[in-house]
């Protein structure tokens, strides 16, 4: 069946964000870096905790029931709120849902946060799906994409040193950016020490901390009725979601998976690659923005190693990748990172980001993929 | 004291060891590891599979070696390799020895695990490079 475009029919908005910087595991509560990022999104929107009709709270590690005994200390106003996972995606998923809730018509203002604290381990459900496979736990997610690394540097002649420049680029955005978990600029050789697999480096994998990001949706209406500014609301184009096909033996499931969504969330938007100002995907090995750039269809492919290396997608480029400093160095605390993307587009798209701002921003696109493999994509438009 | 292979569903013991897989009869999709559920193509159950035997040998795709490891086995720095079976299907396998580079031929071949108390002793399907 071809679904109504639910987000034209009733446009919703991004009216607040807010964040609890990115960090290695702490004593904090969980409870304590939720309340700070969905606080500072209230502060952001103008808006009061009284004026939130629903919350979605993107959470992969927590265990079950996490949002109450958190959001209740704003006030138990006795709100539907409900856990979203979705791997490495859940945040992206919260904000997919709370866009579903107000473009239905159901509530005007609702809260899409992200909230996690690293474990020990994933506690991914796959590994107890008793499909034993040759690998056992030999290819943990590093070496997987090292491998992509592998086929990719092969078959276009493409260096490690090439791949790396991904890295010194997001080190070098997230070093201006204080919700970052990694804020140092990195050099090249910097970069290349200490192997893990293959030739993705120590700098080249992501963190995985503890923080938060909370971002609030509303319609017309409900910017109407709380008289939200309207030159601060980023318009939310296009949420597409998609789980992995049978691509063929031997096809990069993230990269052929990514362009299926990415098209998906283009034909919503009635956008395209060129349309692009800002781009934060889910850079959790540095090899992926390569793949993803390509995917995506913002060059062709073989030649995003190079459209990195002539500064193409540096903030002031073409397309400006993972100006927040991307998983890389702002780093990939679970839960969060979805939504934390689309602040940073938001805060792009308002012309926010100071130092690290793409001038004129219009368009912008959040992209995360997770264990499943699934994928989700946004696409947010300046209105 | 036994030889036992890690994973005996996967494997059998012959020599060059041979892995065993599935085929969808409905729809002819081959695939390994052999799929307990359903055939991820047409939707089959797994009642409707057959064993499908595959020749442990095929070409590398892609090469990385590990060099950290959250576990003690296997021993950093070990090879991991996408490997295209001639059979069809692609697989990722530790490949040992010097000389794994992206197009090389390898083949299947059983490495011995330590010992344990009793003597017996774990086999596990790993590829190398044919000269
Ligand atoms: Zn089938």
């Amino acid at each position: 069946m071809n679904a109504p475009n639910l987000l034209s029919a009733r446009p919703v908005f991004v009216v607040g964000i807010g964040l609890h910087q990115y960090q290695r595991r702490s004593d904090a509560t969980y409870v304590s870096l939720g309340l700070t990022a969905v606080r500072a999104a209230l502060v952001d929107a103008g808006i009061e905790w009284a004026d939130v009709e629903a919350a979605y709270t993107g959470t992969a590690l927590l265990g079950m029931g996490a949002s109450r005994i958190m959001l209740s200390r704003l006030g138990a106003t006795g709100i539907p709120m409900t856990q979203v996972e979705n791997a490495s995606a859940s945040g992206s998923s919260s904000v997919a849902q709370a866009c579903l809730e107000v473009a239905s018509g159901r509530s005007d203002v609702v809260v899409a946060l992200g909230v996690d604290k690293p474990r020990g381990g994933l506690g991914a459900a796959p590994g107890n799906a008793g499909i034993n496979n040759l690998e056992g736990g030999s290819v943990v997610p590093f070496t997987h994409f090292a491998l992509l690394a592998s086929e990719y540097m092969n078959l276009h002649e493409v260096s490690d040193k090439q791949v790396a420049k991904v890295a010194v680029k997001n080190h070098r955005n997230g070093s201006h950016n204080p919700f970052a978990q990694r804020q140092k600029i990195r050099t090249l050789d910097e970069i290349l020490t200490e192997p893990i697999s293959g030739s993705l480096t120590r700098l080249q994998c992501c963190p995985v901390g503890e923080g938060a990001a909370a971002v609030i949706i509303a319609s017309e209406d409900g910017i109407n009725r709380l008289q939200i500014d309207r030159s601060r609301a980023m318009q939310v184009v296009a949420s597409a979601t998609k789980t992995e096909g049978l691509y063929g033996d031997g096809v990069g499931i993230d990269a052929a998976l990514t362009a299926e969504t990415g098209g998906a969330a283009f034909e919503e938007a009635g956008l395209g690659p060129a349309d692009l100002d800002v781009l934060e995907v889910h850079d959790a090995f540095a090899i992926e923005e390569l793949l993803y750039a390509e995917a995506l269809g913002l060059c062709q492919p073989g030649e995003a190693a190079s459209r990195i290396e002539s500064g193409d997608f540096d903030i002031g480029g073409s397309c400006a990748f993972s100006p927040s400093g991307g998983l890389l160095a702002m780093g990939h605390p679970i839960g969060p990172t979805g939504v934390g993307q689309i602040a940073e587009v938001v805060r792009q798209l308002r012309g926010e980001a100071g130092v690290r701002q793409q001038s004129d921003a219009r368009v912008g696109m959040a992209h995360m993929v997770g264990i499943g493999a699934v994928c989700v994509v946004h696409i947010l438009r300046k209105p | 004291m036994t030889t036992e292979p890690r994973h005996p569903h996967l494997l059998k013991m012959t020599d060059p060891p041979t892995m065993v897989g599935h085929r969808c009869i409905t729809c002819e999709r081959v695939a390994f590891p052999p799929d307990p559920y359903g055939c991820e193509n047409c939707g089959s159950p797994a009642s409707t599979f057959e064993q499908w035997d595959l020749e442990a040998r095929g070409s590398v795709q892609a090469v990385a070696t590990v060099h950290r490891h959250h576990r003690s086995t296997p021993v950093t720095p070990f090879t991991v390799g996408v490997i295209g079976l001639v059979g069809g299907p692609v697989v990722k396998a530790i490949v040992e020895g010097v000389g794994v580079a992206v197009g090389s031929t390898v083949e299947g071949f059983l490495a011995h695990d330590e010992p344990d108390n009793e003597g017996n002793v774990v086999v596990d399907l790993r590829f190398r490079v044919v000269e």
